[in-house]
C-alpha cells in the first residue's frame, strides 16, 4: 500500500528522469537530435528569415494537407493508404482536362467550379471504393496498393501519358499562384484545414466516432459504430484532401501529368511515403485512436523546416532523402519505445 | 497424388491461384500462337527469376503475419552495391557483399520489429525512404554503369533448353526455403507467430528469433532479386526497382498467403509468380504501355483479394450456421426428451 502512494506522488520530473535513465541509449540519441537542430537554426544561412519561414509553411502546405487527410484513416485503425500520390494525380488529370478542353464541351472549358467538382467527384468515387473493401475486411495496405496501380492505370491511359497544358489567364490562378495578406493560398487552405480537422476531431461526434472504432474496433462494433461505414468515410476524406492538393498543384504548374506526384516529387522521393511518414513523425500511434491532426501538421512543418535546412546548406538529394528517412526511422522507434508497455504494441 | 488432392480440396486459395494461373496461361496461349513455345518458357524462366524471389520474401514476412513494404528500395540498394562493386573487386565478391547487406538490413528490420513490438509496415516505410536515400547516396545520384558488359554474361547463358544459372539458382532457393519452412523447427515458428501469436509466445516461442529470420530471409531474397537485375541490365539506379512491390505483393496473394498470416508457402508462392510472369510476358506481346501493365496487374490483384474477402465472409457464415444448426439440433433433442419423459409420467 504504501509503495502506491509513494508511485502516485512522484512527481513528473522525476518520472521523467527515471524514463530517461533505463534508456540511456534513446535520451543520448534524443539530445543529439536536439543539438543538430539547433545548431542548424542557428548556423545556417538566411534560415531565420520571415520569407524563409513562409516558405518553409508553403512547402508543408502540400502534404500537410493530404497527411491531415490520412490523419482520418490513420486515426480509425485503418492503417494507411498506398494510393495518395495515384489519387492526386488522377484527381489533377482530371482537373486539368476541366480547365483545357471542359470534358469535351468547348463551353465549359477553363471553367474552375465545374473542373474542381469533378475532381473532387473523382476523389470521392475513388475513396468510397477503397473504403467499400476495406470495410467488407480487405487489408489497407493491400487493397490500396491495388488500387494504387489502377488509379495510375486510369490516369495514364485516359492522359495518353501526355502533359495537359491550359494557358496562363485561367480562372484557378488565385488558388495555384496568388496570397491574401501576405501569405499564399495554399497556406492559407492548410492553416484552416488544420483548424477545422482538429474542430471535428475535438468536439464533434464524428471525431468521437473515428478515436473510438481506431482504439478498440470490437467495442466499437458493440456499441453499434462498424468500421464499415467508418472505413468508407474516412478514405472519402482522405481522398478529397488528395484531390483539393492535386488541384492547387495543377493550378500553380498549369498543366497536369500522371507522373506529377511520382518519383522525384519535390525533394524527398515519393509523395506518398513523404505523407505517411508525416503522419508518423507527428507521433500519431499507427494502430489507431491516439493523435490529433495539430500533431500532423507540426509534423508536416518540422520535417519542411529539417529538408530546407538541409537545401540551404546545399546537400544534393541523396542526402536529403536519407536525412528525412532517418528521421522517420528515428521518430517511429522512439515513439515505439515510448508506447513499450502499452496497449499500443499489440 | 492423392494426398495433393486431398490438399487441393482443403485449400481453397492455392486451388484458385492453380486455376487462375492456367486462366491466364491458357489465355494467352489461345490468342498469341509463339507463346507455347521454347524461348518463350526460357523467357518466362528468366522472369521468374526476379519476380519469383520478390514475390518469395513477401510471402515468407506474411505468413509471419508483417508485410514488408521496403523490399523495393532494398533490391535498389544491393543492385546499385553489386554493379558498382564489380569493376574493382570482380563479380563473386560483389555479389557476396551486396547479398550480405542486404540480408543483415533485413535481419535489422527483424530485430527492431521484434524488440520495439511494433508493426512492421510501420518501420518498413521509414527504411523504404531511408534505404533509397543510401541507395542514392552510394550511386551519387546518377546511374551507376558496368564498364565491361561481358562480365555478367554467364549469368544468361542458356543451358538444357529452358535454364539459365539464375533461374537454376532461384529454383534451388525455392526448393531450400520450402524445405526450411515445412520441416525445420524455425520454419514452423514463422508459420506458429503468423498465424495466432499471442498463443504462440503463450507456449513460449520467442518473438525475436522467427522475426529476425523471416525479414533475414526476405532481406536476402530481395537483394538476390536487384543483384540479378543489376548484372543482367548492367545498369543501376537509386530510385529504381519500385515496381517490384506491386509485382511480389500480387505475385504473394495470388499465390494464397493470407493478410492474417500464418497460411501460404512455397508452392503458393511459386504459382502466383509465374501466374505474374505469364501476365506480363503475354502483355508484352500487344506492345502495351507500361502503365497498362501496372493497370492489369493490379487488376489481377483486386480479383484475388476479392475471392479471398468473399471466402472468408463465406466461411465464417458458414461455420456460424453449422454452428447455429447444432445449436438448434440440440435444443430440439432436449426439448424431445423432456417431452418424451413428460409423456412417460
Amino acid at each position: 500500500m504504501s509503495t502506491i502512494i509513494q508511485d502516485n506522488q512522484q512527481t513528473f520530473s522525476v518520472k521523467f528522469l527515471q524514463f530517461y535513465k533505463d534508456r540511456t541509449l534513446l535520451a543520448i540519441l534524443l539530445s543529439l537530435f536536439a543539438v543538430m537542430f539547433v545548431y542548424g537554426i542557428f548556423f545556417t544561412e538566411n534560415y531565420l528569415t520571415i520569407t524563409n519561414f513562409k516558405a518553409i509553411i508553403r512547402d508543408a502546405a502540400l502534404y500537410g494537407i493530404m497527411a491531415i487527410g490520412l490523419t482520418f484513416v490513420t486515426l480509425s485503425g485503418n492503417f494507411f493508404l498506398l494510393s495518395l500520390k495515384e489519387t492526386a494525380s488522377i484527381c489533377g488529370v482530371t482537373f486539368a482536362m476541366g480547365m483545357a478542353t471542359g470534358f469535351g464541351s468547348p463551353d465549359l472549358a477553363g471553367n474552375f467550379l465545374v473542373s474542381l467538382l469533378a475532381a473532387l467527384a473523382v476523389g470521392i468515387v475513388s475513396g468510397v471504393i477503397q473504403g467499400y473493401f476495406v470495410g467488407m475486411g480487405g487489408n489497407p495496405i493491400v487493397v490500396t496498393l491495388g488500387g494504387a496501380g489502377i488509379l495510375y492505370g486510369i490516369g495514364a491511359w485516359w492522359s495518353d501519358n501526355l502533359v495537359i497544358n491550359f494557358t496562363r489567364p485561367h480562372d484557378a490562378e488565385w488558388l495555384g499562384t496568388g496570397s491574401f495578406l501576405g501569405l499564399p493560398s495554399i497556406t492559407w487552405s492548410f492553416i484552416l484545414i488544420a483548424i477545422a480537422a482538429e474542430i471535428v476531431l475535438r468536439h464533434t461526434n464524428f471525431g468521437r466516432k473515428v478515436y473510438l472504432v481506431g482504439a478498440n474496433k470490437a467495442a466499437g462494433k458493440a456499441t453499434g459504430h462498424e468500421n464499415f461505414s467508418m472505413a468508407i468515410i474516412v478514405f472519402t476524406i482522405c481522398s478529397v484532401c488528395c484531390a483539393f492538393v492535386a488541384v492547387a498543384f495543377v493550378a500553380q504548374m498549369d498543366s497536369a501529368q500522371s507522373n506529377y506526384f511520382s518519383a522525384e516529387f519535390g525533394s524527398s522521393g515519393d509523395m506518398t511515403i513523404l505523407v505517411i511518414a508525416t503522419v508518423m513523425v507527428g507521433g500519431n500511434s499507427i494502430m489507431g485512436g491516439y493523435g490529433s491532426t495539430l500533431r500532423t501538421s507540426l509534423g508536416a512543418i518540422f520535417i519542411a523546416m529539417v529538408d530546407n535546412m538541409m537545401v540551404l546548406q546545399g546537400f544534393n538529394s541523396g542526402p536529403r532523402i536519407v536525412g528525412v528517412g532517418l528521421m522517420i526511422v528515428f521518430s517511429i522507434i522512439v515513439f515505439g519505445l515510448f508506447a513499450k508497455g502499452s496497449r499500443a504494441q499489440e | 497424388m492423392e494426398n495433393f488432392v486431398k490438399k487441393l480440396t482443403k485449400d481453397v486459395d492455392l486451388s484458385f491461384a492453380i486455376l487462375l494461373s492456367f486462366c491466364v496461361y491458357v489465355f494467352f496461349a489461345l490468342n498469341i500462337e509463339v507463346f507455347f513455345s521454347h524461348n518463350i518458357s526460357f523467357a518466362i524462366l528468366e522472369r521468374f527469376a526476379v519476380l519469383g524471389l520478390v514475390g518469395l520474401a513477401l510471402t515468407i514476412c506474411i505468413i509471419a503475419g508483417e508485410i514488408d513494404l521496403s523490399i523495393g528500395s532494398n533490391a535498389a540498394l544491393c543492385a546499385v552495391i553489386v554493379v558498382k562493386l564489380t569493376d574493382p573487386l570482380g563479380a563473386p565478391l560483389a555479389i557476396i557483399i551486396g547479398l550480405s547487406v542486404s540480408t543483415l538490413i533485413g535481419a535489422t528490420q527483424g530485430f527492431v520489429i521484434a524488440f520495439i513490438r511494433i508493426r512492421a509496415i510501420v518501420i518498413t516505410v521509414g527504411t523504404l525512404m531511408l534505404l533509397r536515400g543510401v541507395a542514392l547516396l552510394i550511386a551519387e545520384e546518377k546511374t551507376v554503369m558496368l564498364t565491361d558488359f561481358r562480365v555478367p554474361d554467364f549469368i544468361t547463358t542458356k543451358f538444357f533448353m529452358y535454364f539459365s544459372p539464375a533461374s537454376i539458382t532461384v529454383i534451388f532457393i525455392f526448393i531450400l526455403v520450402g524445405i526450411f519452412m515445412r520441416y525445420t523447427k524455425y520454419g514452423r515458428e514463422i508459420y506458429a507467430i503468423g498465424g495466432a501469436r499471442k498463443e504462440a509466445l503463450t507456449a513460449g516461442i520467442p518473438l525475436r528469433r522467427p522475426m529476425i529470420i523471416a525479414f533475414a530471409l526476405s532481406g536476402f531474397c530481395a537483394g538476390f532479386a536487384g543483384t540479378v537485375i543489376g548484372l543482367k541490365s548492367g545498369t543501376a539506379q537509386g530510385l529504381g526497382l519500385q515496381y517490384l512491390l506491386l509485382a511480389g505483393t500480387v505475385a504473394a496473394f495470388v499465390g494464397g498467403v493470407s493478410i492474417l498470416g500464418g497460411k501460404g508457402g512455397v508452392l503458393g508462392a511459386a504459382i502466383g509468380a509465374l501466374t505474374v510472369n505469364f501476365l506480363n510476358t503475354g502483355l508484352v506481346f500487344y506492345a502495351l504501355q507500361v502503365h497498362f501493365v501496372q493497370l492489369f496487374t493490379s487488376v489481377l490483384l483486386v480479383i484475388v483479394i476479392v475471392f479471398q474477402t468473399m471466402s472468408r465472409v463465406f466461411d465464417s457464415r458458414q461455420s456460424r450456421k453449422s454452428l447455429l444448426a447444432t445449436i438448434d439440433e440440440r435444443k430440439i433433442a432436449l426439448l424431445e426428451k423432456k417431452k418424451s419423459s413428460k409423456f412417460g409420467k
